[in-house]
């Protein structure tokens, strides 16, 4: 199997799961307790149907929307994702790269292996900086100070990991960052040799934009559940948002809305965006999935600030039913991470041009020539 | 596997199996008919998702909440179970010693296998006895005194046990009380060799409340689902109930209340709580689940009655979830019977702390400081 196999999100998957150690594998694949969270955020999307509009001369549909200030060509774009060196050496470089290939936004996490200002000198495209409130507010300040510098276009606050979700997989496998050998880890590092091989030979592994700030996660193994436990700041609260807002003084985002009451309060504190989420079922298990709450959302906030849907997101489909129920773009995590433990950089610019032709080929089948011509005319509840 | 690899229910329910000799571990693991309620009871939660608040700035939680006047620690409880020494050498000690240093309540059973007289010299957090309407009236005195005298703080009528549930697992492995022997059920036996000696040394096993009136169940083994139907009264009403109840004159509960009539005809008798329940799947099968259920109760009667939440929990998020809907507090019995299986009291004590860190992280990750911010605008049902 190898990447010109992968026609969806499942072959990345399972070609990932060839290429990477187990521990590396079932920290991507994983959600919280049960997982039903994690089901749901996908499942979701079954539970209506398209309703497409035919004779509408579509020719060419024009894929473009405008989020952060920021014409990105196609509606989805990459959400920010911790360590992804651990997932191909090659790491945020490769979905950087990739990202500015389709013209759409590449988003880089605290956790992030590769430093903020390594990043913008490998790629010119539109760049989002996620960030997590730590204990150390200096640490705050000094990262969104250097994404400024550094031209990153937008910022994202994210809020729903005041602590860490229950990841059993991840108890199981014993994952840390970085990896640390178990007994029952050994063998599977043994049996992925390349993976190995390219971990131990490349650039040492480090959480390049907290490293000065905190020797965990570089040199110390820690689960990544005991590093969201020690280091983030659980008083965390609106003022602490609004001030991030303040200062970084650009397109923001509240990453982790759930409830309308937030969405609310969200435009109240001048945010232009939330990110509507669950982190991918990694955090409360049981929670309702972006797209169930996206009517919810898109009704109360809808045209006070930009609405993008995070969770689930596997199909070209998927994206043209939460355009059509009012989101401004959707974004996702584990389909790219996947590619990239699949094959690095040309892996995901696999993954984005099959997402791309998705699209492109769901909007011509429903009759749509241009993002805004989907509405919620489109879309049938069962 | 051992207890350290436990970190769900399914990982102490796993290891329950590996120790248990397979009757017993069925008795446990069984309910009624086709199990269709029993899956329910778990299942319901998960068709209504919770929707969080962010940025509330949750350094502490604090999870106690009141229910029969006492204030526990945890919004959930032991509720009470049969014949514990069968699980585990340790059986009831284990699981009040447990509950004590978590401070929550223990329910103690009618059919428990140590006294309540002990069990009040061992702990002093608060303590509930479940009560079986026997047919021996002088068995249904002698016991109401005896837990006055022991002064246990909640007394709790079983109402769902009329007769035996239809226990096909049960019938199949032959279990009994006291565990016999067949030629089917030797081999599990004697495969688990320690639950085998530890049977056999650590005591005699006893009904310390029902063996000085009945032999069943001691001297002459007898199946649970039997046992009810031969020794508990059938004829039990509400007059009944309500003599118990001001008989007791204390905290009083019905436990196995589904109706809305019912629950409100348990307020008239002067019950000050009732369990919504269906005895965890193991009488009647098809019957609703709690959580189902759980709003037209609270709606009914919950500004009158504690309504206690019991059956088919495993998770945090399933507390959250009952507890947002209105309930006062959560218990269940597999909850900690797989864990005091799986290795007595230590068991029982890694599950409790589970579930407590599980529900201070799910809390957390709401938005919520404290039981009462639970409410109906945290949860939204699928259409």
């Amino acid at each position: 199997m190898s990447l010109k196999d992968c026609y969806n999100f499942d072959d990345f998957r399972k070609l990932a799961k060839r290429n990477l150690p187990a521990p590396i594998f079932h920290y991507i694949d994983g959600g919280s307790d049960d997982e039903a969270t994690l089901k749901r955020n996908t499942e979701a999307f079954s539970k209506c149907d398209l309703v497409p509009s035919i004779l509408t001369s579509v020719g060419e549909p024009d894929m473009t929307t405008e989020v952060f200030g920021e014409k990105i060509k196609m509606p989805l774009f990459l959400s920010p994702t911790a360590m992804q060196r651990l997932y191909h050496y090659d790491g945020d470089k490769a979905s950087a790269r990739a990202a500015e290939k389709f013209g759409t936004f590449y988003s880089m996490s605290t956790m992030a292996t590769t430093s903020i200002e390594e990043i913008s000198n490998v790629s010119g495209g539109p760049k989002m900086f996620q960030l997590y409130i730590h204990k150390d507010k200096g640490l705050t300040d000094n990262l969104i100070d250097r994404c400024k510098r550094s031209g990153f276009k937008a910022m994202c606050l994210t809020v729903d990991t005041v602590v860490a979700g229950n990841r059993e997989r991840d108890h199981r496998w014993g994952f840390t960052t970085p990896p640390k050998l178990t007994l029952k880890s050994l063998l599977s590092f043994a049996t992925h040799p390349m993976w190995s091989i390219n971990y131990l030979t490349h650039e040492k592994f480090q959480l390049a934009n907290v490293s000065h700030f905190t020797k965990k996660g570089s040199s110390i193994a820690k689960g990544v559940m005991e590093y969201i436990n020690e280091q983030y700041d659980p008083k965390m609260n609106w003022q602490d948002a609004e001030y991030c807002i303040k200062r970084w003084g650009g397109p923001f985002a509240i990453k982790g809305v759930m409830s309308v009451e937030d969405a609310k309060r969200a435009v109240e504190i001048g945010a232009s965006a939330i990110m509507l989420s669950n982190h991918g079922g990694r955090q409360l298990d049981g929670s309702r999935s972006p797209f169930d709450q996206l009517p919810a959302i898109a009704e109360a906030v809808g045209g006070k600030l930009e609405i993008i849907l995070d969770g689930g997101v596997r199909r070209g489909t998927h994206v043209l039913k939460a355009l059509s129920l009012g989101a401004t773009a959707c974004s996702f995590g584990k389909g790219y991470l996947f590619a990239l433990g699949a094959g690095g950089q040309k892996g995901v610019e696999a993954l984005l041009q099959r997402m791309h032709d998705e699209i492109r080929r769901d909007m011509i089948l429903l009759g749509c020539k241009t993002i805004k011509d989907l509405k919620k005319t489109n879309i049938a509840y069962r | 596997m051992g207890l350290k690899d436990c970190h769900n229910f399914s990982d102490f329910r796993k290891l329950a199996k590996r120790k248990l000799p397979s009757p017993i571990f069925h008795y446990i693991d069984g309910a009624a008919d086709d199990e269709v309620t029993y899956k329910r009871n778990t299942e319901a939660f998960n068709e209504v998702d919770l929707v969080p608040n962010v940025l509330r700035g949750v350094e502490q939680v604090d999870l106690s909440t009141t229910i029969f006047g006492k204030k526990l620690d945890l919004p959930f409880y032991c509720s009470p179970t049969a014949l514990q020494r069968l699980f585990h050498y340790q059986g009831e000690r284990a699981v009040g010693k447990a509950a004590q240093k978590f401070n929550t309540m223990f329910g103690v059973s009618s059919l428990a296998t140590v006294s309540v007289e002990e069990i009040s010299s061992m702990i002093d957090t608060p303590k509930l006895f479940q009560f079986y309407y026997h047919k021996d009236k002088g068995l249904n005195n002698a016991i109401v005194e005896r837990v006055k005298a022991a002064k246990f703080d909640v007394m709790a009528l079983t109402v769902d046990t009329i007769t035996g549930g239809n226990r096909e697992r049960d019938l199949r492995t032959g279990f009994t009380s006291p565990p016999k022997l067949t030629l089917s059920s030797l081999i599990s036996f004697a495969i688990k060799p320690m639950w085998g000696i530890n049977y056999v040394t650590r005591g005699k096993f006893e009904l310390p409340h029902l063996q000085d009136h009945v032999k069943e169940g001691t001297s002459t083994a007898t199946s649970v689902g039997n046992y009810f139907s031969t020794m508990l009264d059938q004829s039990m009403n509400w007059k009944d109930a309500e003599n118990l109840c001001s008989k007791w004159g204390g905290h009083f509960a019905l436990k196995g209340v589904m109706s809305v009539e019912d629950a409100k005809r348990a307020v008239d008798i002067g019950c000050t709580g009732i369990m919504v329940s269906n005895h965890g799947g193991r009488q009647l099968d098809g019957a609703r689940s709690p959580f189902d259920q759980l709003a037209e109760i609270v709606d009914a009667v919950g500004d009158k009655v504690d309504v206690i939440c019991e059956g088919g929990i495993q998770r945090g998020t399933h507390m959250l979830k009952a507890l947002s809907m209105g309930a006062k507090a959560c218990a269940g019995g597999r909850l900690y019977l797989y864990a005091l299986a799986a290795a007595g009291q230590e068991g029982v004590e890694r599950a409790l702390n589970q579930y407590r860190v599980e529900l201070e992280r799910d809390m957390k990750l709401m938005g919520c400081t404290k039981i009462s911010d639970l409410s109906r605008k945290n949860l939204r049902f699928r259409k």
